[in-house]
């Protein structure tokens, strides 16, 4: 498997004009995007920024809407959707690994190289290919082709992720999904020095990575995915990680505007009786994080997508651990409203009083009248479409989810716990959703919320932004700006960078 | 009555096949169709009853059943007979009866929450530690049922057994559990989506614990009853395996949860009883009607298609990326189509 790239310089993958749309979702807005061989292209972008479906409609696993995908030259985003014979020099390393956790290692090149092993004999050939590879690639990697990728540690998975989309006899563009996310610092490096002889051999890399510096130490060029669109393309030399934050749309912190934000942070929640508080919680996903929530407080926990802020709510809604303390009673908003949300074969009214149906009941007997009264009441105050007794699947996603808001807070809880529930809704209900918990904080229930998306932060009392299982910041008031949350949840400090 | 009444109220089906088959019997016996009912009422609660539990356990959500059901009837007909010979008082046997059905369903209940056990596995192996005791209870067994149970038991005014309309209050009350109790909401709310309901705030653990019980106490009940109207053996509880599956299957109950039909329970058993009496007035053998039996059961599911959720039908087809589905479901403006 040697990789016989084309002349470098010339295009191998360009992008014109690619849009993308899921439902109501813009998740490309006309990209215009050219990877030339033997480069390494940097991307970076926020949240929704459109990274991932861009990579999905590059590497041919996705049609795009208008516009076109152009492979050497060649238009092949024809209207059938893309064919895999033209992707099949672009490969890309996903950050959740597309491996089958119940095959080994050789057993998955199989699965993702099969057009290039010969049909006898292939797990032999698959086998020395990973091996050679992988040496090459992570030397010390402690992983043999025999071995199950369930039992493989998630750095040595990712390092076999990396290397199953390498391995293929023409390698013109690689794509490389947040790479180093699970690696340590040896293999980042060492992978990196393989990406440096791909490139002199002419292949392309496309890396996207929330760590700036690590971008900038390895692209020749860099672009700015907000919005769905490429908003900069610069080259790397000469850049600074600041520049870079500041394409991206932050406001660039200044460190002692910092330290007095936890200052006065410290003195406002001091104020207030404590409903939920973590001293120190560590654990999956989790390092050392310590919070606060105060009675009618709305906390929110901002910074990537997985940075550990659904451990936390985990963590507040079964508070077992000794390092978590919740007074009170709870009640749960979920995100994925599909899969935990929504209960299908029921009716608006049924799945609304679900929560409350316990607080309202006397002896374990449901009381319908006053069950009614709250319903008709949230119906009218969320202006629900289809009224109380249309079935829930028949509402739109949007009305689904003012439901599912609904039921939660129509209960007594004292503590609301928001896992990004307003994703994919439109403005409208959200305005709506976001004056609501503005009201019922005004009353003295307190609200934690994990948003992916910034603006809604400025709706929080208090923000935590996270990154890698920690809290990095803590902002309060009008420190609270969505500038402000891209620029810290992308910062990184040095002690950081070299331990991980 | 349109079709819209008819898919609305699953358990018309059962009552419609059952004076189906009543007609039929009627047409071949040419005797008097009165007593064909009695006699399907008088058999029927039994079924019922343990049908009721196992439509409990159904309603739990994918992959709940309970197959110790069986085991347990046999075991309850051994332990009320036995408890009630030495104490003299039936009342004490029944209590006994339910009371071991408790017991085993205790063993089943701390191995699906406890352990992880898939509910059939559990189940089963319950089961099978009921049958154990039932055959070292069997060897040497004297006492005989009650008779003022049996005569009880047997006392039809106008022709409705007493049992009968015992059983329909138990129905009624069945009912009302799952309208207007706390636990029958959660139970509903768990077996339609238990993510969803655990994030509602339902103890979802204490919802299934209580359902696996309940079943449990009920097929010691039937055990108990129907022991005291045949007679306690090793084999009383088999034939209720399949069928208290099958009845709930047919009254209407989602096999995939979330929708009970207590009443579709009464019309299902009652189209069971009578196909028993029609197949042996045919004259086939126990295995050409239980091939009967299964098939229908198959062929109730394959018209259920599994259930009527939203997400159904897409389920057969290929998978499409979940980020369009989610908002791809109706708009607002047609929600009273």
């Amino acid at each position: 498997m040697d990789n016989r790239g084309p002349r470098a310089g010339e295009p191998v993958v360009v992008a014109k004009g690619v849009t993308k749309t899921y439902g109501r979702t813009r998740a490309l807005a006309g990209v215009d995007l050219e990877v030339r061989a033997g480069e390494v292209l940097g991307l970076v972008g926020h949240n929704g920024a459109g990274k991932s479906t861009l990579m999905r409609v590059l590497a041919g696993l996705e049609a795009c809407d208008e516009g076109a995908v152009l492979v050497h030259g060649k238009e092949v985003s024809g209207a059938a959707g893309p064919r895999a014979e033209d992707f099949r020099a672009v490969r890309m390393a996903y950050q959740e690994t597309s491996l089958c956790p119940d095959l080994t290692v050789a057993e998955n090149i199989w699965v993702s190289s099969r057009h290039c092993l010969p049909r006898l004999g292939w797990r032999r050939a698959a086998s020395d290919a990973v091996r050679r590879r992988l040496d090459e690639m992570f030397p010390g990697h402690g992983v043999t082709p025999r071995d199950r990728v369930e039992d493989l540690s998630l750095a040595q998975r990712q390092m076999v992720e990396i290397t199953r989309a390498s391995l293929v006899d023409r390698l013109d563009l690689l794509i490389l999904d947040e790479p180093t996310e699970s690696l340590g610092p040896d293999a980042a490096r060492s992978l990196y020095d393989y990406v440096r002889t791909l490139t002199a051999a002419g292949t392309a890399v496309l890396l996207i990575s929330h760590r700036i510096r690590e971008v900038l130490s390895v692209a020749d060029r860099v672009a700015v995915l907000r919005d769905g669109a490429v908003t900069a393309e610069r080259f790397a030399e000469g850049l600074g990680e600041q520049d870079v934050l500041t394409l991206m749309g932050a406001h660039v912190a200044v460190p002692s505007e910092q330290d007095r934000a936890a200052a006065r942070a410290a003195g406002d929640a001091a104020d207030r009786p404590v409903v939920a508080e973590l001293r120190g919680a560590t654990g999956p996903g989790l390092r050392e994080v310590s919070l606060r929530v105060g009675a009618g407080e709305v906390v929110g926990l901002a910074g990537l997508a997985g940075q550990g802020q659904q451990e936390v709510l985990e963590r507040l809604w079964h508070p077992v651990r000794r390092d978590t303390t919740v007074v009170g009673t709870r009640a749960y908003v979920p995100g994925d409203r599909q899969r935990s949300g929504v209960l299908p074969l029921w009716s608006v009214a049924e799945n609304l009083i679900v929560t409350a149906m316990r607080g309202l009941a006397r002896q374990g007997l449901r009381r319908p009248a006053e069950e009614r009264a709250a319903v008709g009441d949230w119906v009218e105050r969320l202006a629900i479409r289809g009224g109380a007794d249309a079935g829930i699947t028949e509402l739109s996603g949007g009305n689904q989810q003012k439901v599912i808001v609904a039921r939660a807070f129509a209960s007594t809880a004292e503590l609301v716990l928001l896992d990004d529930p307003f994703r994919g809704v439109d403005v409208h209900t959200k305005t709506d959703l976001y004056a609501l918990i503005r009201q019922e904080a005004a009353q003295g229930r307190s609200v934690v919320w994990y948003s992916s998306e910034n603006a809604e932060m400025a709706h929080c009392d208090r923000v935590y932004v996270f990154r890698a299982g920690r809290v990095v910041a803590e902002l309060v008031g009008e420190e609270i700006s969505e500038e402000r949350i891209i620029a810290v949840s992308f910062a990184e400090s040095d002690g950081e960078q070299s331990n991980e | 009555m349109n079709i819209r009444t008819i898919v609305s109220r699953p358990w018309i089906w059962g009552f419609a096949a059952a004076v189906l088959v009543w007609a039929i019997i009627m047409a071949i016996s040419g005797q008097g169709g009165g007593q064909t009912v009695s006699l399907a009422l008088s058999l029927a609660p039994y079924l019922v009853v343990v049908g009721l539990g196992q439509m409990l356990v159904i309603t739990a959500g994918p992959g709940n059943i309970d197959v110790s059901v069986a085991p347990i009837i046999s075991l309850a007909g051994f332990v009320s007979v036995g408890v009630a010979g030495s104490t003299g008082s039936a009342t004490v046997g029944i209590l006994a009866g339910i009371g071991v059905g408790v017991l085993v369903a205790v063993i089943s209940t701390v191995a699906i929450l406890g352990l992880s056990v898939p509910p059939i596995i559990a189940t089963l192996a319950a089961g099978l530690v009921a049958s154990s005791v039932t055959l070292s209870l069997a060897n040497g067994f004297t006492a005989v049922p009650d008779p003022g149970l049996r005569q009880l038991l047997n006392v039809r005014p106008a022709g409705i057994p007493i049992l009968a309309v015992a059983v329909a209050a138990l129905t009624g009350l069945v009912i009302l559990l799952l309208r207007r109790t706390v636990y029958g909401r959660s139970l509903i709310a768990v077996g339609q989506n238990r993510r969803a309901a655990e994030r509602a705030g339902i103890p979802v653990a204490r919802v299934i614990a209580t359902t696996y019980l309940v079943s449990g106490a009920l097929a010691g009940l039937t055990g108990a009853l129907l022991a005291a109207y045949i007679a306690p053996s090793a084999d009383l509880g088999t034939r209720y395996l399949l069928d208290s599956v099958a009845v709930v299957v047919i009254g209407g109950t989602l096999i995939s949860g979330g929708r009970a039909v207590p009443v579709g329970v009464w019309g299902a058993g009652l189209f069971f009883i009578l196909l028993d009496g029609l197949v042996n007035l045919v004259g086939w053998s126990t295995a050409a009607q239980n091939l009967l039996k299964g098939g229908l059961v198959l062929f109730v599911l394959f018209l259920a298609g599994g259930g009527d959720r939203a997400g159904g039908t897409a389920s057969r087809f290929r998978r499409r990326p979940r980020t369009a589905a989610a908002t791809t479901t109706t708009t607002g403006d047609n929600t009273h189509g």
